[in-house]
């Protein structure tokens, strides 16, 4: 799995590309961390390359979205598709974590 | 709550334990065992879905779903000893996946603590009360970690379909995937569920 970080605006977008899976999924989680303590506040974290994620995964998702939301700072997960989708349907938790289609939805509902 | 969603709350939603159960017919199976090497969990896995057919869509999601039994029976259940074999019975065709993932530990202890935590978080759901389920989102015991999810029998049960049923001991579980299948353009409904 590899991350890269990209900002537009006062937001940081999170491209993940490659597998989240249970051998790496805290680098996600400890480099969200890492910039909740430089202060960053609006963090979109893009599923566009992600094709497999489990419970791991899932779990880190979890964990960044509820430290993020007791901070009162903003998420939004996007372009979540196939087996990804297909886990967190299952999982149950398509309502619990901010959703968006795409980076431009996240962006747009960033500013409301 | 007249305007609570009940679906949550329909088909199966609790792990039973049934050593009788006839998702425990080993007959025809295929077999495959591993030391209990953790870094060797998605490896393992790849083995025994290799044998799965082509007219299985989605293998993706079922590697995954493999994939957590077996780190289940790794981790919690043999506690990554690595003399302490997983040993997994399979088989599967275009219209299902069936499989028993049995370890050496000493079971699943916190089965009735898990399905009510399960149940308690499916009445939030009902509910749609996302606030109440930041509470439900991940099961934790003492023994887990930070790279437990604390989700993965949440899917579990909601994926094998056909069943999802400890042993007495709670050392092994079987489990069975149903697929609908085509016949003339025209979807048939899953095949009802054994366990």
């Amino acid at each position: 799995m590899e991350l890269k970080i990209r900002k537009t605006g006062t937001n940081y977008i999170i491209d993940v590309n490659g597998e989240m899976d249970l051998y790496n999924s805290y680098k996600l989680k400890e480099l969200v961390m890492k910039m909740l303590e430089k202060k960053v506040e609006r963090f979109i974290i893009n599923l566009e390359n992600v094709d497999y994620i489990d419970s791991s995964g899932i779990g880190a998702l979890i964990y960044i979205c509820s430290t993020i939301k007791k901070q009162g700072d903003k998420l939004a997960i996007t372009n979540i598709h196939g087996s990804v989708k297909k886990v967190i349907e299952l999982t149950k938790l398509m309502g619990y974590f901010p959703i968006m289609n795409s980076i431009e939805e996240a962006i747009l509902r960033m500013e409301e | 709550m007249d305007s609570a969603d009940t679906t949550y709350l329909s088909g199966i939603h609790e792990i039973r334990v049934d050593e009788n159960s006839p998702l425990f017919e080993k007959t025809n199976m295929l077999y495959k065992e591993f030391p209990s090497d953790y870094r060797q969990i998605r490896y393992f896995t790849l083995l025994i879905v290799q044998s799965a057919p082509l007219e299985i869509k989605e293998i993706n999601l079922l590697e995954q779903q493999i994939s957590e039994i077996i780190k289940n029976a790794v981790k919690h259940g043999n506690k990554c000893a690595p003399e302490k074999k997983v040993r997994v019975w399979y088989e599967f065709d275009a219209s299902h996946a069936h499989l028993i993932v049995q370890d050496e530990g000493e079971g699943f202890k916190d089965l009735e603590t898990w399905n009510d935590f399960n149940r308690r978080r499916l009445e939030k759901l009902a509910a749609q009360d996302f606030e109440g389920l930041a509470d439900f989102v991940s099961f934790r015991t003492d023994d887990s970690d930070d790279n437990d999810g604390g989700n993965a029998l949440f899917a579990a049960l909601e994926y094998w379909n056909g069943g999802f049923v400890y042993n007495t001991r709670r050392n092994a579980v079987a489990m069975l995937k149903t697929y609908p299948q085509r016949h003339l353009g025209v979807i048939l409904e899953d095949r009802p569920g054994q366990g």
